[in-house]
């Protein structure tokens, strides 16, 4: 009994520290339509700053609390709106997603960067009013900070009740989810009230931290600390992102259940622990499941930003052989350790072209591609390899069955989650990867499943071999790089097909209206399953390749903040392209390590200013996020303002001549060692975009001196406003002088003002 | 510039038109939609902009009410020009806008859709009194999600803030759309009754015939220019032309 009501209060105030955080997500969902996946994140760098005040400079601890909850973390969300959020009006569900995202794995870095996770004193994060600080109930003693965390949160909860119910302006942070315009209309200032909302549910998730992190009682960790508050987002689907009390009574159930597990749970069974971690997460995955959802909605064609274009066939075979061509000349000049980069990227590059085909093409979306990648690696270390020691191969077979199990497990996740979409769903798919991570890939015992005596992840890390095919032998690294290059290609090629198919047609119809493509009598159910599973598939395969390139693989290669971080960088490559794949790929792995690299070899070679690179090696580390958050602004991608400036540069020969040739002089004086490695890179940078600047000016000023191309008929007025002259100008193209009634005069005519 | 301003100076500039648009021109994007448009409704008169669909009436209404800017010419509201200045604050200063198809929040309900009329300044005790007066069948669903409402009711809903509101101008975009002939009457005797009061009103219509019955003035919208203004008897023969022309 007495276990029991201890651990009751502990899983009560640990429920309650997850309703704090979950309310902050509830308000801030609220009033922007964003689901803040930034929220455990902004919890993490307060629960840092705290401790920086409290125990890192020693000041009392109202002054840091004042400090953190009153000015920093406020100022921190009303930022965030202000500078990010706020242009994510008018985006697709995928890009309101993936920014909060790169909000998350930006502040992750920033705080590694801060508070460097290797220094050598743990940092020691305590309960308020010290570590001793208790009160006895009868028999059992429970620490005044439980008690404050629970009072806190249902403080919190009939707070956050009464604002909403009984104050004009959290009513009006209500009505700036159903309409802004309208509450614009009726005097009220939206902006203002997501700004505020923001702040708000800022505070709560620092809130939530510090009251949290105690209580957990292990040493304070960046990405741990990030994933704890995710747990409340379970609570936060619980309410459906609306309902209070529901979003109380979830994060309470799952703090209890995860302190019964604890406390009941037989300490032999070794799984015990995961199976409490992965709780929050199961719990997710339910309710997720088990909730009613939106019906399909007909109606509203949502006017996006986001604009992709799909090459020709031809294009894409094109676009393959020159993949292959210039994978080649890079690998005449690079070393050895550029070569596994480059590999490492393009293996990156086949998983992020899972995420394109499911979300780019079908506009599903999956957060967990590396989780299937998990998988995949898992069933070719148990039967897809022959030979042993440096003999080891993996087999084509086992490489088949990877995908093929892998697909099987994307149907088995898709199946339940098919009625979810858009935030449901990733949420469904984070689940899932937050499941694998600390369910699956932490499984280092032997079990008996189904009879069959393994371990689902030996030793902490699997070593998969580089593959042999038929009489193709891929081990060397130079083959293997070919083979990914190839496989890239081939997938990609087999994509773009793939769209121009009957199938493809439906996908993206039902990636724009899932009604009207039910009402067209598609079974929107195969087809979702089906997307998922090929897109699982080649997240396998991908996961696989990566495996093999590495060689010996642990479980924080499938971690599921790299697969944000991958599913972040295809949507800034442009999630509609094969290429947005190729770019995440390169720029993920290679554009990273090698910024990386320079950076620090400047930093030996120039080491009286050392520190300054130094500092731009953690800006680097920053990087992608940073770069993840200027996605609200250009929701279409870095691929199409690329693909829209190789268009310009299309139309002059001369230009493309100068550019190509150019090139292929640098890479002569490389590949002739006449110039070293960096030299290439930073040449080839230089030509790339330069010229290209340097041109289209050349260009445009030639166009302007010159006589304006004329516009075919069919195309004037798409490109700038219509006027009347354009009218007669079409009538004389169409031949059809004096058909049209309505002339540029009649109409001036016409528009007089009333006279009163 | 207070709401009631335009009240007190009544007899003053009943003569100067309280909304004047000038060559107003707008775009969505790089698309201009409206190209040059000029209009101006005397106080308390009724004009109607009629015209299919797709021919900017929708987008004067939103010039007009600060939702969107105008690319050139210029919205004057009693003599003031507005360009540039926020829909909310134009709201507050005594413009009702009740917008297409959507007058109402929803998920909230009818009174809690009430209570956001009182951002223009007037106590939620009046505006609920003046609504339930007017509208008894809001009093009885006070508490009920405004969504779950009937097309007709919801209407009665954003009527109900134009009425209690004490607005110096109103806009109405596509008032009958989607509404029972019986209660489109009914709503256009209610806008009849507050014109009386001194208001002035701008509605924009498709469907022309309810509307010029209370109208003082009419405009044909065609193409995002004005065609053809007049008294709506003027404009009898025009308006087929509008609509079977072109």
């Amino acid at each position: 009994m007495q276990t029991f009501l201890q651990y009751t209060i502990l899983g009560l105030a640990i429920g309650g520290s997850y309703f704090i955080a979950a309310s902050g997500l509830v308000v801030t969902y609220t009033t922007s339509g964003i689901f803040n996946f930034a929220q455990g994140a902004i919890a993490m760098l307060a629960v840092f700053t705290y401790w920086q005040f409290r125990w890192g400079w020693n000041w009392p601890a109202p002054l840091a609390l004042l400090m953190v909850l009153g000015v920093l973390a406020p100022l921190l969300g009303a930022a965030l709106y202000q500078v990010v959020m706020k242009n994510l009006r008018g985006t697709s569900e995928v890009t309101k997603i993936i920014v909060p995202i790169g909000v998350m794995l930006g502040f992750q870095a920033l705080a590694t960067w801060v508070w460097n996770p290797t220094s050598s004193t743990p940092r020691q994060f305590q309960k308020f009013f010290g570590p001793n600080a208790f009160v006895h109930f009868g028999s059992i003693k429970v620490s005044w900070h439980e008690i404050i965390a629970f009072v806190i949160a249902i403080a919190i909860a009939v707070g956050i009740r009464l604002l909403f119910v009984r104050t004009r302006s959290g009513v009006a942070m209500r009505a700036v989810v159903d309409d802004p315009e309208l509450l614009q209309l009726n005097g009220g200032r939206p902006e203002r009230l997501a700004l505020i909302s923001w702040a708000g549910g800022s505070f709560l998730a620092a809130l939530a931290g510090i009251l949290i992190q105690p209580m957990i009682g292990s040493a304070m960790s960046a990405g741990q600390l990030t994933l704890l508050v995710i747990d409340a987002f379970a609570a936060a689907m619980f309410g459906r992102l609306r309902s209070l009390p529901r979003t109380l009574a979830g994060a309470l159930v799952i703090g209890l259940t995860t302190t019964y597990v604890i406390a009941y749970f037989p300490s032999k069974w070794t799984w015990s622990s995961s199976f409490r971690n992965s709780l929050p997460m199961i719990f997710l995955f339910i309710v997720l499941i088990v909730l009613p959802q939106d019906r399909l909605r007909g109606a509203t064609v949502l006017r996006l930003r986001e604009r992709f274009r799909m090459p020709s066939i031809r294009t894409a075979w094109i676009a393959g052989l020159v993949l292959m061509v210039v994978v080649f000349c890079l690998k005449v000049i690079m070393e050895r350790t550029a070569v596994n980069t480059l590999t490492l990227a393009l293996t990156f590059a086949i998983i992020a072209l899972s995420l394109v085909l499911l979300t780019g093409f079908a506009g599903e979306i999956n957060l967990a591609a590396l989780s299937f990648g998990a998988i995949a690696v898992i069933v070719v270390y148990h039967f897809g390899t022959t030979g042993s020691g440096t003999a080891a191969r993996t087999t084509l077979w086992g490489i088949l069955l990877a995908a093929v199990v892998t697909a099987l497990v994307g149907a088995v996740i898709a199946l339940p989650a098919l009625r979810l979409r858009g935030l449901y769903l990733a949420l469904a798919t984070m689940a899932f990867g937050v499941f694998v991570s600390r369910m699956v890939l932490t499984e280092r015992n032997e079990r008996d499943i189904f009879g069959l005596k393994f371990t689902i992840f030996t030793a902490g890390q699997l070593t998969i071999p580089k593959p042999k095919i038929g009489p193709f032998d891929f081990n060397s690294p130079d083959a293997f790089l070919f083979l990914c290059a190839g496989l890239f290609a081939i997938i990609g090629i087999g994509m773009v097909y793939l769209r121009h198919s009957g199938y493809g047609r439906r996908l993206a119809a039902m990636k724009d209206s899932p009604a009207a493509s039910a009402t067209l009598g598609m079974s929107v159910v195969r087809l979702k399953l089906s997307i998922f599973m090929m897109s699982a598939a080649i997240a396998g395969i991908g996961g696989v390749m990566m495996a093999a390139q590495i060689g010996t693989v642990n479980s924080d290669r499938f971690d599921i903040l790299l697969s944000l971080s991958l599913m972040m960088i295809t949507v800034v490559g442009g999630i509609g392209y094969i290429s947005g794949a190729l770019f995440a790929g390169i720029f993920l792995i290679a554009f990273v390590q090698m910024l990386d690299l320079t950076l620090k070899k400047f930093a030996v070679d120039y080491s009286s200013i050392e520190a300054i690179f130094l500092f731009f090696v953690s800006v680097v580390t920053v990087l992608p996020a940073t770069i993840g958050i200027t996605m609200g602004k250009n929701p279409s991608g870095a691929v199409s303002d690329i693909v829209a400036g190789l268009d310009q540069i299309k139309q002059s020969k001369p230009l493309v001549i100068t550019l190509v040739g150019l090139e292929a002089a640098i890479w002569a004086l490389a590949a002739t060692d006449i110039i070293t490695n960096w030299h290439f890179v930073i040449l080839t940078m230089v030509n790339l975009f330069i010229v290209p600047v340097v041109g289209g000016k050349i260009l445009l000023a030639r166009a302007m001196r010159g006589v304006p191309k004329p516009v075919p008929p069919e195309l004037i007025g798409i490109d700038r406003p219509f006027t009347f002259d354009d009218l007669a100008e079409m009538d004389r193209a169409l031949d059809l002088e004096g058909v049209v009634v309505l002339s540029a005069e009649t109409v001036r005519e016409g528009a007089t003002g009333v006279s009163a | 510039m207070s709401e009631t301003h335009y009240h007190e100076d009544h007899g003053a500039i009943a003569d100067a038109p309280l909304i004047e648009l000038v060559d107003v021109r707008a775009a969505y994007g790089t698309i201009e939609v409206l190209h040059g448009i000029s209009l101006s409704v005397p106080q308390g008169s009724v004009v109607a902009l009629l015209g299919p669909n797709g021919a900017g009436k929708s987008t004067i209404l939103k010039v007009v009410s600060g939702l969107l800017q105008p690319t050139a010419g210029e919205v004057r509201l009693a003599g003031r020009v507005v360009n540039g200045a926020p829909a909310d604050e134009l709201a507050r200063l005594g413009l009702c806008t009740i917008p297409e198809g959507r007058g109402v929040f929803p998920n909230l309900t009818v009174r809690e859709n009430l209570w956001m009329a009182t951002m223009s300044g007037v106590p939620l005790a009046d505006v609920e009194e003046i609504a339930y007066a007017r509208f008894p069948r809001l009093g009885e669903r006070r508490k009920q999600l405004a969504g779950t409402l009937s097309g007709g009711e919801q209407q009665m809903l954003s009527m109900a803030r134009a009425l209690s509101v004490n607005p110096s101008v109103l806009l109405l975009d596509e008032l009958s759309m989607g509404l029972a002939p019986l209660v489109v009457a009914n709503l256009y005797e209610i806008v009849a009754q507050v014109s009386q009061e001194g208001v002035s009103i701008l509605v924009s219509e498709q469907f022309a015939r309810t509307v010029l019955g209370i109208a003082q003035y009419a405009a044909i919208v065609l193409h995002g220019t004005i065609t053809k203004v007049g008294t709506p008897a003027e404009l009898e023969d025009e308006l087929s032309a509008a609509y079977l022309g072109s």
